[in-house]
């Protein structure tokens, strides 16, 4: 007798069926896409069999609030003191030594210098929330975001932190939450990936490609790299130069001849599948380019994102192309602010001043372009947009000279807009320093739940069997997604 | 035995008989109702309230909070009541968050006021409702659980000892021998028949790609066509066993497994030091037949052999090949983690069993208990985890192996020693006779620099922690050394030393040291100065940045290398040292500056114009020297033996404690732990016995292997005989290998598994002896055609009516391109070699360049198995063809179809380069003919003659080609070789 599988946590769900063993992918890709261009049963009339394509849409398992995430990822840690989290008693301190359990790169200690704030706050929209003047841009937005106050992670160093926050593990080897959603949800544009990531120029963030890593899942889930000039995607141009038409002649053969070789063996899918992948292939070259493809953006547009500045145009490109991104479908882009070490991302463990004024001057106006250019095409309701690196820093300085600040896991701010996200409010408190989050404290986890449940996937059932184990994102514990900013 | 509940999908939830029922006061009760009720629900039910609106349980840790029973019982942590001293309940001692491992709620320490009335109402006696005190979700008890150990659970069939079973007596005698039996009588249950013979060119082409991973040449197919004698199958499933080439095929298999990479993973993804030799060890292993309990043992224990070999040494490299952070955010949970990664792989990889699931609790899906799961992490006990710098790396003599190796690099010091002080000498003089003072030993410079780290000829020596013991994690960032009473003193250590001046003394053997320096930003070099003894090892922010043996008679003063100034970081930078002199005499100093770039260098001299009248012989003299410095230190003597070995702490292990909810911060001391298999499979205790081969280790892994090796093992040759059939097949006979459990596959094919097994012990343990019985079975040999009425009947071949047909895989596919081209360089062995990658896939990197290194062009075509594997770097080419990820154990390779295949495919430098290549092959051995041409690119890539439609396909195409495209007759060729290397049938195998 066979025992039931599979059931002790309880879900009956087609997901749970995909699993780590040999027959589910190995041949599943395209064929759904293939039946749909009516391309294989016009050639050859045979019929198609029941293998499901990874990336096919697939239902939601709760009501969505949102088609498409950006994630704005703040690599290398932002002060929370200094940009959101406002912390008037604060200032006054500026210098004192103040006892304080702090965990950052430099080990535990017990007490430390103060740094005040470096910046002054000012209220903001009708909900009078305090912004610091890093951001005047997005404080004309507070009305349509949501601040989450009290966020905690497992680790306060850069290579376990970052892991974490994309893929709710310490430890490398699992599924980033991209490549959850495209699980969960599948694409709606077969001509682009599911899951695009766009770097800084100053290089990726540490750990390269093991933050959009697919884990354990197909590859097909990964993370694929945009580049917001040039190609956009690895090979989407011949590296020997052969122009389009010459391809279309050797795709052409190729497939003639893909499907001599097919004909006694019609039943294969895989085979079917490959020859399909080629015209995928061909057209992702004209439609790829085309979601990058800034020129037919009118100027009040690109200037509403900041493209005509030196310093904010990169940023401002790349969330132009985020925009563009969603209206294809794509399901979730990240962008990083900030790559490499050092002072090349929000790392700012020297000058602190130098540091954020540089990296909040390159994305205030883009993500607050963003936001409002979203908004203004009704976007905004069915997009999240969620903003955060991978900790917060500490209230104290990390040397005895300098503003410096070391890094904080121990208590955060992220904010959340759009799809699904109550506007104007904020939740969760630190201490009255911001040295570690008090009130209605918060896990990465419970971010993770809630993109998940306003993307339509009900966090703590969406699981992938690897392992002995039904993985999901926010673990085997679970977590709850945070209500109060849901609408 | 003891029954334990579990859940089941569905609960049932009801009344169970009282058990202490208890009177209280209607003031009681009622406080309970107004004041302690709606704080259970708003702050404990969202976790231990029962059930969910969904009917989904809220029971975590097993505790129930509705009811007064359910908080008397408790959960995981025991009784959260504590009757005779209610003050002392672990309820009221969670809520009070004092103990950082275990807070509730989790989101927040609730008010002083609530914790008062949840105080006051425990002290009361924790009064309720009458009604419902007594209520719980009850799950149910069952006699056919999974998840303990019973008759049931027992008896499934991966858990039942391995039996020989009765061959089926078929109708039909063709396949009457064994394996062909079980599945001719499988086939025929379904009312079908076994597919006939596959065509030779076919059969050949399969057993060259799963023996070897490389195609058979036009040639071998047609002598295999040709040969009618009854034994020319046989004789090319022994030519192919024979080959090198087998090992490489059938390593990848186990590399895969025991997740194989050659960098550590996370921020610096360094190098595994040596992990490499470990690939080779497999390779090598499986070539010379090693029989499989060998294999596992030298693996798992051959550190622990009476007469340990550079081959058993170098395989037990598989301790260390997880993934590793070099600065967790908790030490002891990361090194809990290292041994849970080891359980985990060794578990699933031999024992096809997930042991790992049970670290936080028992598992929920098989009997495997949690105590289980920390007998068999006490196995790992002893292992000294793998660390920074040399880590586990031991230098070791063994016969015939290079064992002039130490000899050879002290002697190649002294030499370059030698000429550097001739060539200083030379300096000196041309410096003194052009008038410009002295320049430093290596020739850089004389320049004032500012002192970050000031050494003893200074006027103000850096004050400097020092230690004369070691502490854990001594070289980290983290590491404050004033927390652990080190002592400060100024530079210049030791009792005395050659142009030394001492400030401290130091006379012990070895000695730690500490200090750190403040960066506003990256300088662009560092002048380093370091003198020494005996050896010495410095660390920069915990990465080892300088290592140097023997005795110095002067300074070093020398330009900081790009490892060195990689190392350093905005903000405060910590210098540590290690130094050892054990035999007296001691003495060391170190010192680090800014250069202030206005400085004079030899070189800057000489091309001046007073330079012009430096003498020229001493010119050329000093230029001779200068190259020669620098290629042999570029070239130092080959290491021999340097190994990343499994070595262990001592004899004498600590004690190993269950760990509640898997944190290592939370022993249950009460629990302790030996090492034990597993219970399912008796739970007998290991008796461990330390070796005497002169190694301080416990031997408790040998006690392991022993168990593994056992020929009445229940899983070693039933898990290993699935994977060699996976590997021929395309899928195992339990399709889960990794998972032969409750939550696993069922098998197909049972009976024929435990045959395999069976007959694997009575081979000796043989993996050759397997492969060739398998693949003398017509089962093997059967076509992979279609037929509607089978398709229709069993459409995933579950009775294997056929043979599947199967994508190569990403190494095949390379190694296949570079072997038709004719570039595929065979040469074995050695360090990973680096594959040119596109500065796209570079620029994903946090380091300029990827930390990826630059091959020569013939390494850049050795066989994929020798590419290097970079946990954080891997070639597209190879991930599209989804190659397995290193960080957690794949026992079956994905086969996707995505069109970000064929862009690489098409449009790939790669690909692009190597059709030019192979087009140039054309030319060369088909000469200027077309036809020729294309006859001999499809004889090569495809291996089997062309057909006349696809010569006239080739035609159309080039002629296509020069029409439409305005290209010559060579430029077609070059695109015609690339639309060959796109064909499926290159790369999908009958």
């Amino acid at each position: 007798m066979k025992h039931p599988q599979n059931t002790f946590c309880g879900r009956v769900d087609r997901r749970e069926f995909l699993r780590d063993i040999g027959g589910g992918f190995t041949s599943v890709a395209l064929t759904g896409m293939l039946a749909k261009e009516g391309f294989f049963n016009k050639a050859h009339g045979a019929t198609l069999d029941s293998y499901a394509n990874p990336l096919a849409p697939q239902e939601s398992m709760i009501a969505p609030k949102a088609k498409s995430v950006i994630f704005l990822f703040m690599y290398g840690g932002p002060s929370h003191m200094d940009t959101f989290d406002y912390k008037p008693e604060l200032y006054p301190l500026d210098g004192k030594t103040v006892k304080m359990k702090t965990f950052g790169r430099g080990g535990k200690k017990n007490q430390g210098r103060v740094v005040g704030p470096k910046w002054k706050f000012k209220q903001y929209g009708e909900c009078g929330k305090y912004i610091s003047d890093l951001f005047p841009n997005l404080g004309e937005c507070v009305d349509d975001m949501a601040f989450l106050h009290s966020m905690t992670a497992d680790s306060p160093i850069h290579g376990s932190a970052m892991l974490m926050m994309n893929s709710g593990s310490l430890l490398g080897g699992k599924p980033s939450m991209g490549s959850w959603v495209n699980y969960g949800l599948g694409s709606t544009n077969e001509n682009l990936p599911g899951y695009v990531v766009m770097l800084d120029k100053t290089g990726g963030p540490i750990s390269g490609a093991k933050n959009w890593s697919s884990g354990y899942m197909p590859a097909s889930y990964a993370g694929t790299v945009f580049r917001s000039k040039g190609d956009p995607i690895l090979n989407l141009k011949n590296s020997h130069g052969m122009p389009q038409d010459q391809q279309r002649t050797l795709i052409d053969h190729i497939n003639l001849m893909n499907r001599e070789h097919l004909g006694v063996r019609g039943s294969e899918s895989d085979l079917a599948a490959r020859i399909a992948s080629y015209e995928l292939a061909y057209r992702m070259q004209s439609t790829a380019p085309d979601a990058i493809e800034l020129e037919s953006e009118p100027e009040h547009v690109k200037e509403l994102y900041g493209m005509n500045e030196g310093k904010t145009e990169d940023f401002g490109r790349k969330c132009l192309m985020a925009r563009r991104l969603v209206e294809r479908g794509v399901r979730f882009i990240q962008l990083y602010s900030g790559g490499a070490h050092n002072d090349d991302n929000w790392d700012a463990h020297g000058d602190l001043e130098k540091n954020h004024n540089h990296h909040a001057g390159r994305t205030d106006k883009p993500i607050a372009g963003l936001l409002k250019d979203l908004k203004q095409r009704g976007l905004l309701d069915e997009t999240l947009v969620v903003w955060g690196g991978e900790f917060g820093r500490q209230p104290t300085a990390e040397y005895a000279k300098g503003t410096g600040r070391d890094h904080n896991s121990y208590g955060f701010t992220m904010w959340m807009a759009g799809g699904g996200i109550k506007g104007g409010v904020s939740y969760g408190e630190t201490d009255e320093l911001g040295g570690e989050a008090v009130t209605n404290r918060l896990h990465v986890r419970n971010l993770h739940a809630t993109v998940l449940d306003r993307m339509g996937l009900d966090p703590n059932h969406l699981s992938y069997f690897y392992g002995g184990l039904d993985q999901r994102l926010v673990g085997v514990k679970g977590a709850e997604p945070i209500q109060e900013i849901m609408v | 035995m003891k029954m334990k509940k579990q859940l089941l999908g569905m609960l049932i939830c009801g009344f169970v008989p009282c058990l202490s029922a208890k009177e209280f006061s209607p003031e009681d009760v009622s406080f309970f109702t107004k004041e302690v009720r709606p704080l259970l629900e708003e702050n404990c039910f969202r976790c231990h309230g029962g059930k969910d609106s969904k009917g989904h349980p809220k029971v975590k840790s097993g505790f129930q909070m509705i009811s007064r029973k359910g908080i008397v019982i408790g959960g995981d942590h025991g009784s959260a009541f504590n009757e005779a001293e209610p003050e002392k309940s672990l309820l009221l001692h969670v809520i009070s968050y004092e103990d950082e491992n275990l807070e509730m709620p989790p989101k927040g320490k609730l008010s002083e006021e609530a914790r008062g009335v949840l105080s006051d109402w425990v002290k009361r006696g924790m009064p309720w409702t009458p009604e419902d005190a007594d209520v719980l979700v009850e799950m149910e008890e069952d006699d056919k659980s999974i998840t303990t150990i019973n008759e049931f659970s027992k008896s499934r069939w991966s858990y039942r000892p391995m039996a020989r079973p009765d061959v089926p007596v078929v109708g039909n005698t063709e396949w009457k021998a064994p394996i062909d039996a079980f599945i001719y009588d499988g086939v025929n249950k379904m009312g079908l028949n076994p597919n006939a013979p596959a065509p030779r060119a076919e059969l050949i082409r399969r057993a060259y790609y799963n023996l070897t991973g490389l195609s058979p040449s036009l040639s071998e197919v047609q002598e295999f066509e040709n040969d009618k004698s009854p034994e020319a199958w046989e004789k090319v499933i022994d030519r192919l066993l024979a080959s090198p080439a087998y090992g490489e095929k059938w390593a990848r298999h186990w590399l895969d497994l025991v997740r194989y990479a050659e960098t550590n993973g996370f921020e610096r993804d360094s190098d595994k030091p040596f992990v490499w030799r470990y690939r080779d060890y497999v390779i090598k292993a499986l070539n010379e037949d090693k029989p499989y309990t060998q294999f596992l043992t030298e693996q798992l224990a051959g550190d622990e052999l009476a007469k340990p070999t550079f081959d058993s040494m170098s395989a037990t490299a598989f301790h260390h090949l997880m993934q590793w952070d070099d600065e967790p955010s908790d030490r002891k949970q990361a090194y809990y983690d290292i041994l849970d990664d080891n359980v985990r792989t060794t578990t699933e990889v031999v024992l096809g069993m997930t042991v790992g699931c049970a670290r936080c609790h028992d598992h929920k899906g098989d009997p495997i208990s949690q105590k289980d799961y920390y007998s068999f992490m006490s196995f790992f006990r002893g292992i000294v985890p793998f660390s920074r710098g040399r880590g586990p790396v031991e230098k070791m003599v063994f016969e015939g192996i290079d064992d002039k190796y130490e000899a050879t690099m002290v002697a190649h010091h002294r030499h370059i020693e030698n000429l550097k002080k001739e060539r200083a000498k030379i300096e000196n003089q041309l410096l003194t006779s052009l008038g410009k003072g002295t320049v430093g030993k290596d020739g850089a410079s004389v320049e004032p620099v500012r002192w970050l780290v000031s050494d003893a000829r200074t006027k103000t020596p850096q004050e400097w922690h020092y230690s004369t013991t070691v502490v854990d994690g001594w070289s980290e960032v983290g590491f404050r050394a004033e927390n652990h009473q080190w002592k400060k003193g100024k530079a210049g250590f030791g009792t005395k030393g050659p142009k030394m001046v001492v400030h401290t003394k130091w006379n012990t053997p070895e000695l730690w040291l500490q200090t750190s320096f403040l960066l506003e930003e990256i300088p662009k070099r560092l002048s380093l100065s370091l003198h020494h003894d005996e050896g010495v090892e410095i660390f920069v922010n915990g990465q080892p940045v300088i290592k140097r043996e023997g005795f110095r008679d002067d300074y070093d003063d020398f330009a900081a290398d790009k490892r060195f100034l990689d190392s350093l970081q905005v903000g405060r930078n910590v210098i540590a040292a290690y130094v050892t002199q054990t035999s007296g005499g001691q003495f060391f100093d170190f010192g680090a500056g800014i250069p202030s770039g206005k400085s004079l260098s030899l070189e800057k001299v000489l091309k001046s114009k007073e330079g012009a009248k430096a003498e020229k012989d001493l010119v050329n003299r000093w230029k001779r020297l200068k190259n020669e410095i620098r290629k042999k230190e570029a070239d130092p003597p080959k290491p021999g033996v340097e190994i990343l070995t499994a070595r262990e702490t001592g004899k004498d292990l600590p004690p190993t404690y269950v760990h509640i909810r898997g944190s290592a911060n939370a022993e249950d001391k009460e629990k302790e732990v030996a090492p034990r298999i597993p219970g399912i499979f008796g739970g007998e205790e290991l008796k461990a016995e330390a070796p005497e081969n002169g190694r301080n280790s416990s031997g408790r892994r040998t006690a392991l292997a022993k168990w593994i090796s056992r020929d009445d093992n229940p899983r070693t040759a039933r898990v290993m005989m699935n994977r060699v059939w996976q590997h021929h097949f395309g899928r195992g006979i339990c399709r889960s290998s990794n998972d032969f459990g409750f939550l696993g596959e069922d098998p197909t094919h049972p009976e024929l598994l435990d045959w395999l097994a069976t007959e694997f012990v009575a081979q000796g343990w043989s993996l050759k002896k397997m492969h060739k019985l398998i693949m003398m079975s017509r089962t093997f040999q059967m076509s992979s055609k279609a037929n509607p009425d089978a398709l229709a009947k069993d459409p995933d071949n579950n009775s294997f009516w056929r043979f599947d047909m199967r994508r190569l895989t990403a190494e095949e596919v390379r190694d296949s391109i570079l072997a038709v081209t004719g570039t595929l360089n065979r040469k074995m062995g050695g360090p990973g070699v680096f594959v040119p990658l596109p500065e796209e896939v570079l620029a994903t990197s946090s380091k300029k360049g990827g930390s990826w290194g630059r091959s020569s062009p013939e390494d850049e075509v050795r066989r994929t198995i020798y590419v290097k594997v970079k946990r954080s770097m891997v070639p597209p080419q190879l991930a599209d063809l989804d190659v397995a990820d290193t960080d957690t154990s794949c026992p079956v390779r994905f086969a996707t179809t995505v069109p970000t295949q064929a862009l690489g495919f098409l449009n790939s430098k790669f690909m692009n380069d190597q059709a030019k290549v192979f087009a140039e092959r054309l030319r060369k051995e088909a000469g200027d003919d077309r036809k020729a041409r294309v006859r001999l690119g499809l004889e090569l890539a495809l291996a089997r003659p062309a057909k006349e439609r696809e010569l006239e396909y080739s035609h159309e195409f080039f002629d296509a080609m020069r029409d439409k495209h305005g290209l010559n007759e060579e430029e077609a060729l070059d695109r015609f070789a690339l639309l060959v290397l796109n064909l499926n049938e290159f790369i999908f195998l009958d």
